[in-house]
């Protein structure tokens, strides 16, 4: 199955970085190398509160189906409800994929009901 | 026919006893909400959580001709030299009368407070709160 098609309760997005390193000079002057021209390494954490467990349990499912970590795969459309911006500015930049960054978490609220909390990290 | 009723319609059951001497009960609900405001959402929306039941009474500290003290009896669910044990629970039934009538919320619950004073020129009376546990046993109001 593809990743779960819930409108998430909250969203934090960083947009990562460009791949590069600095070096420091004895006087202090700082010069960088870029190694790369895509961003990467953007993490999206995104909470879906009080919903069914009938829902919550899709997560686990994908997160078996992407070998946890492992695969990559792109968010459907309803992650970014409610940005009134470029929709390309929170998603995983040109070149990358979204893969877990960690296991989805889920906390049981009341009998049938669940908070999931999902991190993401995005992958040339 | 009309029917206002007044506290002169209240009574208080423990444990299927009429209380004696009963000054007055309330009892509160409250439904827990759990929010299921999604971004984009313009109006907050909710689910419902968890009920809880609680309230208080008060009872004179009064004995009948028999020794009776009913507002005794119910100070003994907490002040005890014991502990309170699980098993420590009462049976409430709050009622308002309308002639062969009642109109009863019934619910198990512990005595989670009780206060007890005796002042110059005041009548001694039991202040006692309640929490109910598990759901309603009966509601007929």
């Amino acid at each position: 199955m593809a990743y779960p098609t819930l409108v998430p309760s909250s969203r934090t997005f960083t947009a990562g970085d460009y791949p590069y390193k600095s070096f420091k000079s004895q006087n202090g002057s700082e010069t960088r190398i870029l190694y790369g021209d895509k961003r990467t390494g953007m993490t999206l954490d995104l909470g879906y509160e009080n919903i069914a467990d009938t829902a919550a349990d899709d997560f686990i499912t994908h997160y078996d189906e992407t070998k946890g970590g492992f695969s990559v795969f792109t968010l459907p459309d309803e992650f970014r409800t409610g940005w009134g911006g470029d929709s390309g500015a929170i998603d995983a930049a040109t070149g990358n994929k979204w893969r877990y960054d960690g296991p989805p978490q889920i906390a049981s609220v009341r009998p049938g009901i669940s908070n999931v909390t999902v991190k993401l990290v995005g992958v040339l | 026919m009309a029917k206002v009723y007044t506290g002169r319609d209240g009574r208080l059951l423990i444990d299927g006893t009429e209380q004696i001497k009963v000054t007055n009960w309330s009892l509160t609900g409250n439904l827990e909400v759990l929010e299921t405001t999604t971004l984009g959402d313009s109006q907050r929306t909710y689910t419902p959580g968890v009920q809880e039941f609680n309230g208080n009474a008060t009872l004179l500290y009064y004995n009948d001709g028999t020794g009776r003290n009913d507002a005794a009896t119910a100070l003994k669910n907490v002040l005890k030299i014991a502990g309170v044990s699980d098993t420590d629970t009462v049976d409430l039934r709050l009622r308002l009368v309308e002639g062969n009538t009642n109109h009863d919320v019934q619910l198990t619950a512990y005595i989670t407070s009780v206060s007890f004073a005796a002042s110059v020129g005041e009548v001694s009376r039991a202040d006692i709160t309640f929490q109910a546990t598990g759901a309603l046993t009966a509601v007929t109001i």
